[in-house]
């Protein structure tokens, strides 16, 4: 079955479902940033970058999917 | 033997392998950039590969950096673009004055600004020269016309940040720790050199001095770097200012022939900062927060950057008259150029050369996009047949602008950035020849018609922006030690270093005079601020009289009372290090200096 995304309208311009996912990940990425650095997340992954870059996917992926 | 291999990169063909990772980088980010745009329908596809071009940086923290302050640029341009074209619609004059008002007040931004914050000043100028004024006979596509930027802009971005994550580029923050561990080594051998002989090595003290003060715009780029990140650049920031008062302190420690409980407090004050610049680089090692938090203010010489602003406007108008006067259609392409050159020779020491450079790089630009275009791709439509024949011309490009000759890496950022804008790929690619010569004549004349302005009238003289550094420098020693908002006295110190750092990139350094003229005020300014912090711990205590005394001793710069305080603080001997003791030593030393450096009232034959 196919879901409906409800478009991002901002002054009269739509804007893609997607676009406001990738906006939504990014916010939820900068709130959590003082927690993972409190954790240490930054020194558990040899890789950091794309251990981050990994959970902004993971994150995007579960906004699509629950919202 | 290690040694030796660790210092010794790994090359192919004489570059060093992360200078070619880096051109690899770059390519694939520009080839991913251009298939997302196509893909996507995007209607500047060019504009995403030119952002990758742009923001080309070695590490992965500045690309992050540059690219977020491209955005914000973009998007204050935009806006501007929206608001100059709504309030000047339907009158072609007053909008390119306009134009050239907003081009001057970004241009003084950009000088006020430093590192990427000072391109973001530039970018949102002339960002209004490719919205607003090429569309100026159809202002109703300057809003769909921002739009389409913007979102090639965010593709080109995007693109950058994910190939540099994926092929794990290096990051800025282990380099920071080398350079900083390094500085710090430094500055401990000059402490040590100055110890021994006699006389002060102010080239080193100044040569250290720029260098500290160089990795200022760098520092905020690690903050993006990881989650860590923002932890990491606070206490690299504090290391920085540290590192500034310990170069200080060690300059203090020199002077012989004070007396012995002034020197010995002197030598204290340097251990104690060098502690303190090592808990900060551990801080930085483990991504803790330092034990304090000091920000790194920048001298804003408000005077020069609205000069400089001043000079922009007349340049811009002048290539305006010329170009509305000649009554070409196809003009506004090159009065945007103009835009763009005038902005980022602003963000420059040297705008002129920054022309020249531009007019030297652009032929050769032209040249290799024509051989790309008309000789190996040729008519080609395959997105494959692009990516391949690009290969060579990026990847050279970004090998050159990593060499280390600046005139190399200046033309290969002249390359990297111009053969895609002239090239301007898009879906399909049109090949006319008539519009790549049209591009090319346009690129050169603007160029060569900013040249000429800047030759009548030409970008404010370096002997003018050093006079006026100096003044500053003497009348901010004029004025009374206070706390401007709330700034300790490091930072402090710290503001009147970057200023020293921005004479010295006015061609500071032949002008011998001057140059120890503004060593003197930044001693003295830093020993009074300094002297005013140590008596502010007196001002509780029942000595809080006697301090008010130092205090407005300080302020009237008088030595010989500072120094009968001094005595009086010292009446009832106390114990070797309690603050009495460090006070006195302090307003002794403070005393000294003013007496060795002439003070403010010494004759002004620098000027």
């Amino acid at each position: 079955m196919a879901r409906a995304f409800s478009e991002l309208i901002v002054g009269g311009v739509l804007f893609a479902p997607f676009v406001t996912y990738l906006l939504t990940a990014l916010v939820v990425i900068i709130v959590l940033r003082p927690l993972l650095h409190v954790v240490g997340f930054a020194k558990m992954f040899s890789h950091t970058a794309i251990a981050e870059l990994s959970l902004y996917v993971a994150i995007l992926g579960l906004l699509i999917l629950l919202f | 033997m290690v040694a030796k291999i660790a210092e010794q990169p790994f090359t192919v063909a004489n570059i060093p392998l992360d200078s070619w990772s880096f051109a690899i980088r770059v390519w694939l980010a520009m080839i991913l950039a251009l298939f997302v745009s196509f893909w996507l329908q995007l209607e500047a596809p060019a504009t995403a590969a030119v952002s990758v071009g742009i923001i080309a940086e070695p590490t992965r923290g500045q690309a992050l950096d540059k690219a977020g302050f491209r955005l914000l640029g973009t998007v204050v341009g935009v806006t501007a673009s929206i608001a100059i074209t709504g309030l000047f619609s339907q009158t072609r004059d007053l909008i390119l004055a306009a134009f050239a008002v907003w081009i001057g007040i970004c241009v003084f931004a950009a000088n006020v600004l430093d590192g990427y914050r000072a391109y973001a000043a530039v970018l949102s100028g002339y960002t209004v020269g490719l919205i607003a004024i090429q569309q100026i006979d159809n202002p109703q596509h300057v809003f769909e016309s921002g739009v389409a930027r913007g979102a090639a802009i965010v593709v080109g971005i995007l693109s950058m940040a994910v190939v540099s994550t994926l092929m794990s580029a290096p990051d800025r923050q282990p380099r920071l720790m080398v350079q900083l561990a390094a500085i710090r080594r430094r500055v401990r051998e000059y402490a040590c050199a100055t110890s021994h002989e006699a006389s002060g090595n102010s080239t080193t003290f100044v040569t250290l001095l720029r260098e500290i003060v160089a990795l200022r715009p760098e520092i905020s780029s690690v903050a993006l770097e990881s989650s860590s990140g923002s932890v990491r650049s606070v206490a690299a920031r504090s290391a920085v200012v540290g590192l500034v008062a310990e170069l200080q302190a060690a300059r203090i420690s020199q002077r012989r022939d004070v007396e012995i409980e002034a020197s010995a407090w002197a030598a204290r004050e340097l251990l104690r900062r060098d502690e303190e610049v090592r808990q900060d680089l551990l801080a930085l090692r483990s991504a803790r927060w330092p034990l304090r938090a000091w920000r790194a203010p920048l001298n804003r010489s408000y005077k020069n950057a609205a000069e400089s602003g001043v000079r922009a406007v007349i340049w811009f108008a002048i290539a305006a008259t010329f170009y509305t006067w000649a009554g070409w259609s196809a003009a506004s392409a090159s009065l945007f150029l103009v835009a763009l050159i005038t902005g980022l020779g602003a963000t420059t020491p040297n705008p002129r050369g920054f022309t020249v450079g531009t007019l030297v790089g652009a032929p050769i630009a032209i040249a290799l996009t024509g051989i790309l275009e008309f000789i190996i791709l040729n008519g080609a439509d395959a997105f494959p047949v692009l990516a391949i024949a690009m290969a060579p011309f990026m990847i050279g490009a970004a090998v050159l602008m990593k060499s280390q000759s600046p005139l190399w890496s200046s033309l290969g950022r002249v390359n990297l950035m111009f053969i895609p804008v002239i090239l301007a790929p898009s879906n399909p690619q049109t090949y006319n020849p008539q519009s790549f010569l049209f591009t090319s004549f346009f690129l050169v004349a603007a160029a060569a018609l900013l040249l000429a302005s800047q030759t009548l009238i030409p970008p404010v003289s370096n002997d003018k922006r050093r006079m006026r550094l100096l003044a500053d420098a003497r009348k901010e020693l004029q004025e009374p030690a206070t706390h401007q908002n709330g700034e300790a006295p490091e930072e402090a110190m710290f503001r009147d270093a970057s200023r020293i750092g921005q004479f010295l990139a006015a061609g500071g350094a032949q002008d011998s005079r001057a140059l120890a003229e503004m060593l003197a005020c930044f001693d003295q300014a830093a020993m009074l601020r300094l002297c005013d912090a140590k008596l502010m711990q007196l001002a509780e205590g029942p000595l809080a009289p006697l301090a008010d005394e130092a205090r407005a001793a300080i302020v009237k710069r008088d030595a010989v009372a500072l120094r009968s305080i001094a005595l009086r603080l010292r009446q009832p001997s106390p114990p070797k290090d309690s603050i009495e003791a460090d006070v006195a030593a302090c307003l002794v030393l403070t005393s000294d200096i003013l007496d060795r450096g002439g003070g403010v009232d010494s004759p002004r034959e620098a000027s």
